[in-house]
């Protein structure tokens, strides 16, 4: 059946430490239903009730109130009640005063031990107060009792303690085992529990003293030794040792002459008792009342047993030589008791030492001196030495020394000083000396480490004409090319036309393929500096070198300096534009690109066709770049430096003469060569023959014809540049066709001319079909034919011949 | 020992009261002594073919050594003539102290060989101290 709750009672509250109290209560019957409990409690006799603080700490049907709800001074009415889903029930009420339900708990800790001393058997208890909780409130003072008695008696023997937390205990009977108890109290309250039951037997003291041992044998001079023993357990009685020795060869047994001198349980034999080369028989005999015990032998010679002490006088001294580096000298002294001055005694030495944050010790033999040399010191290093000796025959090391501590003074000699200082000196003089030749040959040495990038040379790609935009032209200018190329081309490839700049101004014909005579090599100059070839373009200059190196500017340059000087009758050849710069540039620097200086000759070893090969090359680059660098192998006197920025009186000169110079071409292979000027930021220094148009300056119509090409600027960018005398006009070769046509690109700035040659061509209303800018005609025809809206300067149109090249 | 028969200083005080000729005299003596059972071990050893070969190479060296020793000292002290009288004395001696030697076991055998060597060594630095005292003494 359910009903409500039975009455609870409150079993006891208890304090541990006059701080928190705990209650605990016992439930009644719960009724049959569950049973909520909860602990009221009032103060004094207020009426106000509370509620138990905390439940858990104490345990289940428990109430804990810490430190912030208990007052010492406080009378607490506590009543439990007992509620199901019935009813409730409240327990009786307990009257808790505090300071009378103050309990510690027991002592821990309890250790017991016997102590024999002068025949009195003590029995020493020890023992730790309770654990609190709290460990802050450790102000507290426990009293303590003490309660022992005989195993198998009944009652106990209680001593009040104090407040200590030890106490010893006498007047016990041998052989007994007692059982020890122990209890605290705070100045108020209860007493604790007893400690759990602690058991300890009295020794008997009936058995002999058990065997000593000795340990060891000592001389440290090798005149006296002394011996030690361990003694056994004592059997609990005071226990006597005695030392008993005999000689070798001898039968009388002695005692131990001083058992003082070298301290307890030991023995020492003074120079009188001491024989050498003599074996001593030892032994150690204990005596209680019960009875004796003797050690084991122990033979000894004292020959063998020198142990010396350590060495003395430890000092070290640092000496500076002269001219040489400071080293220390470590001197010592051996032990005073040693007598190293007769000779009975011989020590030799040994020392260690480790700088002082090391871990390893090196060690040091030094033989019988007392003094060594340390030469190999760090200096500002800290080191810690030690030296131990030992006998030089048999016998054992010493302790070592105490620890001495080395530093050698960091001293800047002199001498390093002035080393240190020459040495910066000079660093910054060469310093301040390529600062300085930086500086004034700046630019040239920036173009002698960092080659300009040539241009592609493209034969007929003008680079004014991609910059203005006028794609039309460019195409059509490739288009007149006959791009892609035709077969023609490699008939075209095979021939070049080599332009000589000479005062003659005659053009030399190129040389048949395979025939190139020494005069063709001196003349022949052109060089593709930018072709996209690989290196060994040029035959001319570099054939029987190519096979070697790659790039052999040096050479080049040589070799043009010696055709240039072979040159008879002031025959200059030409060279190509980016000679002047890149021989500059390649001097230094023997890595080729494959494009700015043809090293190797081509697989056919022929003559290079520079500007076929470049055209080629260039038709298919041309139009992947729109910075277009075009180049082509271009001849340019080295005494022109026609950099676009730059016009000189010489140049100027040039070009006159070279106007004035006779056309003639050579056989029927005709190749122009031209280069295209590239735009150009960088100084003149770069590119001193950078050419930009290659001026038709005379078609001859005697023999052959022939067209003279000239360089010039960049006519559309110099207005520096005045061509005297008769207005020049350029044109870029586009191509050369039937060998013997030279197929210019229109240029808007130009005037009409035309050259013509043998093979007669087009009308020049032919030929401006499909050219852009219409207002131009030209034919290229042997001069003469085709007339030209200007006069003086002649170029040939391609685009003229753009029908015959279909 | 075959020589235990011999009256040697067993300290430091008597070694040092001795005059110098008797204890180099001693030392001659001892040398003596032990040339003859040096030559004896050495042939006995080399049968035993449990001994290792530096075994038997370092006893013949040892042996050397003494002799070596004894020639130096005889010359270094200048005893010649005594020694020519001292040899016939302890020729004799040492025929009959040999003969004991030759009885004993291994192990004794080079048990006192080390110890006289050891007093040999004692008193001959004794004596070094004693004529040249600024060298290391």
């Amino acid at each position: 059946g359910q009903s409500y709750p039975g009455k609870p009672k409150i079993i006891r509250c208890r304090s541990l430490e006059k701080e928190t109290f705990s209650c605990w209560w016992k439930p009644g019957s719960d009724g049959g239903l569950p049973t909520n409990y909860t602990l009221f409690y009032s103060k004094d006799s207020e009426e106000k009730i509370y509620e138990c603080p905390d439940y858990q700490t104490s345990g289940p049907n428990s109430c804990y109130f810490d430190k912030n709800h208990t007052n010492p001074w406080t009378m607490y009415n506590i009543t439990v009640m007992a509620t199901n889903e019935i009813g409730s029930n409240t327990s009786d009420p307990q009257y808790v005063d505090m300071t009378s339900i103050v309990q510690p708990d027991a002592p821990v800790n309890v250790s017991l031990e016997t102590k024999t001393s002068a025949s009195i058997m003590s029995l020493w208890a020890k023992w730790s107060p309770p654990p609190l909780a709290d460990v802050s409130s450790n102000s507290h003072v426990y009293h303590y009792e003490l309660r022992l008695k005989p195993e198998e008696k009944e009652e106990w023997e209680t001593i009040s303690v104090g407040v200590q937390t030890q106490y010893k205990v006498i007047r016990l009977h041998a052989g007994v085992k007692y059982v020890v108890q122990v209890r605290c109290m705070l100045d108020l309250g209860e007493w604790s529990e007893w400690s759990s039951e602690k058991w300890i037997q009295i020794p008997n003291g009936q058995s002999p003293p058990e065997k000593p041992t000795i340990i060891k044998c000592r001389s440290p001079e090798k005149e006296t030794f002394t011996c030690w023993w361990k003694p056994g357990s004592d059997g609990g009685y005071p226990t006597n040792y005695t030392l008993l020795y005999s000689k070798e060869g001898e039968e009388q047994i002695y005692e131990c002459p001083d058992y003082r001198t070298a301290g307890p349980n030991s023995c020492y034999f003074d120079k009188k008792h001491t024989s050498f080369w003599t074996i001593y028989n030892i032994t150690v005999r204990a005596t209680n009342e019960m009875g004796s015990n003797i050690s084991d032998p122990h033979y000894v010679d004292v020959t063998y047993i020198v142990q010396p002490d350590p060495p003395v006088n430890v000092t070290l001294e640092l000496k500076k030589p002269i001219n040489r580096k400071p080293y220390l000298v470590l001197t010592w002294s051996p032990p005073p008791l040693a007598d190293v001055r007769s000779g009975w005694l011989t020590l030799e030495y040994e020392l260690r030492l480790k700088p002082e944050e090391g871990e390893e010790w090196e060690s040091i033999f030094v033989g019988q001196q007392t003094q060594y040399k340390m030469f190999s010191l760090n200096p500002g290093k800290k080191y810690i030495v030690q030296i131990h000796c030992k006998p030089d025959h048999h016998g054992s090391w010493s302790e070592w020394t105490s620890e001495k501590y080395i530093q050698i003074p960091t001293d800047f000699r002199a001498k390093d000083m002035v080393v240190w200082i020459v040495v910066g000196v000079l660093s910054s003089l060469i310093c301040l000396i390529m600062s300085w030749t930086m500086v004034l040959k700046g630019y040239r040495m920036i173009a002698f480490i960092l080659p300009p990038v040539p241009g592609p040379k493209i034969k007929g790609i003008d680079t004014h004409l991609l910059e203005r935009g006028k794609s039309e032209e460019l195409l059509s200018a490739l288009g007149c090319h006959g791009f892609p190329p035709t077969s023609d081309c490699e008939e075209l490839l095979i021939e070049y036309l080599e332009v000589e700049d000479s005062e003659d101004q005659q053009l030399m014909p190129s040389h048949e393929n395979g025939h190139p005579t020494k005069n063709v090599k001196m003349i022949r100059k052109e060089t593709d500096s930018d072709s996209g070839r690989g290196s060994c373009d040029s035959p001319s200059l570099l054939s029987d070198k190519c096979r070697e190196t790659r790039a052999l500017p040096s050479t080049v340059q040589t070799q043009d300096v010696r055709e240039v000087q072979e040159n008879k009758g002031g025959k200059r050849s030409w060279e190509t534009q980016g000679i002047a710069s890149e021989e500059k540039t390649l001097l230094s620097n023997e890595s080729t690109k494959p494009s700015t200086w043809p090293a190797a000759p081509l697989p056919n070893n022929q003559p290079p066709m520079f500007a076929y090969h470049s055209t080629v090359d260039a038709h298919k680059i041309i139009l992947s770049t729109t910075n277009v660098n075009i180049a082509s192998v271009l001849m340019g006197n080295e005494e022109n430096n026609q950099s676009q920025y730059h016009t000189t009186e010489t140049v100027h000169d040039h070009m006159q003469k070279q106007r004035e110079d006779n056309l003639h071409s050579k056989t029927d292979q005709t190749t122009v060569l031209v280069k295209q000027n590239r735009p150009n930021d960088k100084s003149p220094f770069l590119n001193p023959k950078l050419m930009d148009y290659v001026e038709v300056h005379k078609v001859r119509q005697d023999e052959e014809p022939a067209v003279l090409l000239k360089h010039k600027e960049n006519s559309g960018k110099t207005e520096k540049y005045t061509v005297t005398g008769n207005s020049k006009e350029y044109t870029k070769v586009s191509t050369v066709v039937d060998h013997n046509i030279l197929v210019l690109m229109p240029d808007s700035r130009t005037q009409h001319t035309s050259v013509s040659q043998e093979p007669a061509v087009e009308t020049p209303e032919n030929l401006q079909q499909g050219q852009a800018e219409k207002n131009m005609s030209y034919c290229l025809t042997v001069p003469g034919e085709c007339k030209s809206e200007t006069s003086g300067s002649e170029y040939m149109d391609p685009s003229s011949f753009m029908p015959s090249f279909k | 020992c075959h020589t235990s028969g011999m009256l040697t200083p067993n300290g430091k005080e008597y070694a040092q009261k001795i005059p110098r000729e008797e204890l180099t005299h001693l030392i001659l003596k001892l040398l003596q002594a032990w040339k003859e059972p040096l030559s004896h071990f050495n042939q006995h050893i080399e049968h035993h073919q449990e001994l290792p070969d530096d075994s038997l190479s370092k006893a013949k060296q040892i042996s050397n050594m003494v002799h070596e020793l004894k020639t130096g000292v005889e010359k270094s002290m200048g005893i010649i003539s005594n020694a020519l009288n001292g040899m016939a004395s302890s020729e004799a001696a040492g025929l009959s102290i040999s003969n004991e030697a030759n009885m004993m076991s291994d192990s004794d055998f080079i048990h006192c060989f080390r110890r006289d060597s050891n007093k040999v060594q004692s008193y001959l630095k004794i004596l070094k101290c004693r004529i040249m005292p600024e060298n290391s003494c």
